[in-house]
């Protein structure tokens, strides 16, 4: 057993060094013998084919976007519980499934109410 | 096999962390956020006991889930105030939060 | 596993009315346009507590003893009904204080604390009912993130604003702190039901594992020091209680306090009165982990509570300020019983938790009504109240003596029942301490009466009471001087009421 784990984190190792050791060849040592060497104003700029970055990089954001991500994450740890009731859903008995209409009645009402608040809504 | 030692001293020193973030961090935010790393200490401790424990079984992880739970609930509202008071205030800094000290 | 279609839910039925009533309201304060006059929902619920109040009282004495429920997660004991009545009276009494207070200028969706209230009201009852850990953390989160949000409920108030994060912050951290005790003790026992882990942690103890139930213990300790506000973990009640609306500040001080309480005793009376550390080899009597390492230091927190709230009250000049201090120090009292533990302590207890839940609703509902008439919360607003409102000035005095606990009130009945319960079980320091403090909050409490009776008011017109505060202090007055004047009625009721040993009882499955 000891073997196997060791031999397995002798893998991770080759594995981290090849990791590690390929983009830095890829780069620096094979990159400029293969690539064309072709500098134009449009190529240098930061997004080649998007809008010129102006100002600084800390602004302050509407606050609407917060708003949504404060949505988000309620309704997406709530999955959390639909994921084991999922899979044990054949051992479980119909109860289960009560509770569960129960519960995503509960979290309908939150979406309502989020609706009803307009946070849904941009303006 | 890593021992269930070093995970009770990453819990330890995660909790340890967090307590001083929010005993020491000025910005409203990152004391929220310290909140949090005492709450993922626990969580730690509760996925390691889970496994490693006297008696190991998986009611260690259903507690952290809803550990979790809870915990984004808590920093949702957390923020939301701290949104309020903004709006008020126009800071966040928790030494300026101070109008009730006598 | 019994099949949970035969759930047995008539046990349910006081949690499911509140649970229905909260997403009835909640629903229809969407569907209601802005204008529309919200203080219906307040009386929708008062009907639904009283509700919810029939079927608790149709619980108590049991013929089965304790009954549980799903998966052996929730139980349904005389202990848990016992504070279920307290926090639902508690509740009902809030919500007519919360529909007079409301002022659409200062709340703008004031539909929101109505069915805030009784999310918080639900998760003390969750917290009051389970033997499990998972269950008991749900409940303490449900009744604290509701309180955060309703401590912050004046949007536009810098107070409140202050108030409700500090609460957020304070929250969170004792919540992790107290999870973080329930973890190792978790780790000790494999379990998160409190009464298996009770047969389990003795293994564990006598194994080589003292240490992490001592840490287990204290951490847990400290942490639900927040809910019950005592020493370590105080310094965030005053701020809270003075920025939150008032009708809150009662919630808090009362029904959160008791909820609290319940969860204290539940954990630690169950987990840690069971494991025996010793048997002294002279007397031959079982020395517990409760009563010899834990209780010396509820004596202490309990002591060091009395001290600091009553002396840190001498000082203060706004009347919610003086209240948080004094419903700190009354926290202290209440630990007593529980430091010097006897087949009686959990009646003292429930006992002086109604008696509290009685004459701190009054004083709330009075200040309420002169704040809001003086437009301050200064002493001072007080100055001149027996000459404009004489009734209700001799209702505040009696709610006052009740809190310093003078005889013919119910405060006093209560006090002198935890001063001998201390005596009995020898802790004459702590009898002292007790006593000692008492006299010093006599101080705090007679300045509202000299401010009432002697000092000359800014006005001397008739202050006007709303006819539902009249009724709500008409009730909590003659609860605190019938209680007084007949403590054995409610004594008996209680003893009548509650079996101690059902909280060990692991009882039959439903």
């Amino acid at each position: 057993m000891d073997q196997i784990y060791n031999n397995s984190y002798l893998f991770m190792a080759i594995f981290l060094l090849l990791g590690i050791f390929l983009p830095f060849a890829t780069i620096w040592v094979i990159g400029p013998f293969l690539r064309p060497h072709n500098p134009t104003k449009e190529k240098i700029s930061t997004y080649e084919s998007g809008v010129e970055p102006t100002g600084d990089a800390m602004v302050q954001f509407n606050v609407r976007y917060y708003l949504f991500a404060l949505l988000f994450v309620i309704f997406d740890v709530e999955t959390v519980f639909l994921y084991p009731w999922a899979v044990a859903y054949d051992n479980l008995s119909s109860f289960a499934l009560i509770e569960m209409v129960i519960f995503v009645f509960m979290l309908a009402v939150g979406l309502a109410y989020a609706w009803k608040k307009k946070v849904l809504t941009w303006d | 096999m890593v021992p269930l030692n070093a995970y009770l001293a990453v819990g330890a020193i995660l909790f340890s962390i967090g307590i001083y973030g929010v005993l020491s961090k000025k910005n409203g935010i990152i004391v929220l956020l310290s909140v949090e790393l005492m709450l993922n200490a626990v969580n730690i401790n509760l996925v390691a006991f889970s496994k490693f424990g006297l008696y190991p079984n998986i009611t260690g992880q259903i507690f952290t889930v809803f550990t979790i739970t809870v915990a984004a609930a808590e920093a949702a509202v957390g923020l939301a105030i701290l949104m309020a008071l903004y709006r008020n205030k126009a800071t966040i800094n928790v030494n300026e939060i101070d109008i009730m000290k006598r | 596993m019994t099949d949970l279609l035969h759930l047995n839910w008539g046990l349910l039925a006081p949690e499911l009315t509140i649970v229905i009533i909260a997403t009835v309201i909640t629903v229809a304060d969407l569907v209601m346009n802005d204008k529309g006059d919200r203080r219906v929902f307040g009386w929708i619920s008062v009907i639904g507590i009283i509700i919810a109040i029939y079927f608790t009282v149709n619980q108590l004495n049991n013929p089965n003893g304790v009954e549980y429920l799903l998966n052996n997660t929730y139980r349904v004991d005389s202990f848990g009904s016992l504070f279920k009545l307290i926090f639902l009276v508690g509740t009902g009494l809030v919500f007519i204080m919360a529909i007079n207070y409301i002022d659409k200028k200062e709340i703008k969706y004031d539909g929101e604390m109505y069915y805030l209230l009784l999310t918080a009201l639900l998760g003390a009852m969750m917290m009051a009912s389970s033997a499990d850990l998972i269950t008991l953390y749900i409940g303490l989160e449900l009744l604290s993130i509701s309180s955060y949000i309703m401590a912050g409920m004046k949007k536009n108030n810098l107070k409140s604003n202050e108030a409700a994060y500090k609460y957020v912050i304070i929250g969170g951290v004792s919540s992790a702190i107290f999870l973080y005790g329930a973890s190792y003790i978790y780790g000790l026992t494999g379990t998160s039901n409190i009464i298996e882990m009770a047969s389990r942690l003795p293994n564990a103890y006598h194994g080589d594992y003292k240490f992490y139930v001592y840490l287990g213990s204290f951490m847990m300790l400290v942490g639900l020091a927040y809910k019950i506000s005592v020493v370590p973990n105080y310094m965030w009640a005053p701020d809270v209680y003075e920025g939150a609306p008032t009708p809150i500040t009662a919630f808090l001080s009362v029904i959160s306090k008791a909820a609290g309480f319940a969860i204290i005793t539940r954990i630690f009376v169950t987990l840690f009165v069971p494991l025996v550390i010793a048997v002294d080899p002279k007397t031959n009597q079982q020395m517990t982990f409760f009563s010899h390492e834990l209780a010396l230091y509820l004596a202490v927190i309990a002591a060091l509570t009395m001290i600091v709230g009553n002396t840190m009250a001498l000082r203060q000049t706004n009347v919610k300020r003086l209240l948080a201090l004094s419903s700190v120090a009354q926290a202290g009292y209440i630990l007593v019983p529980l430091a010097t533990l006897t087949v009686v302590s959990v009646n003292n207890i429930i006992f002086y938790l109604m008696a509290y839940l009685l004459m701190n609703i009054g004083v709330f509902t009075v200040v309420t009504i002169v704040n809001k008439d003086a437009g301050t919360e200064d002493i001072r607003s007080f100055a001149g109240l027996y000459h404009r409102s004489p009734l209700l000035g001799v209702a505040m005095t009696f709610f006052l003596m009740s809190l310093a606990g003078l005889p013919i009130t119910a405060g006093f009945i209560g006090k002198f029942n935890i001063f001998v319960g201390a005596l009995i079980e020898d802790a004459y320091w702590l009898a002292g301490v007790m006593l000692l403090t008492s006299v010093i909050s006599y101080f705090y409490y007679f300045n509202i009466v000299r401010q009432m009776y002697m000092r000359p008011g800014h006005t001397e017109a008739p202050l006007r009471v709303a006819y539902s505060l009249q009724l709500v202090i008409l009730l909590t007055f003659l609860g605190t001087v019938l209680i007084g004047l007949l403590p054995n009625v409610a004594l008996d009721f209680i003893a009548n009421n509650l079996n101690i040993n059902d909280m060990f009882n692991l009882g039959i499955t439903k």
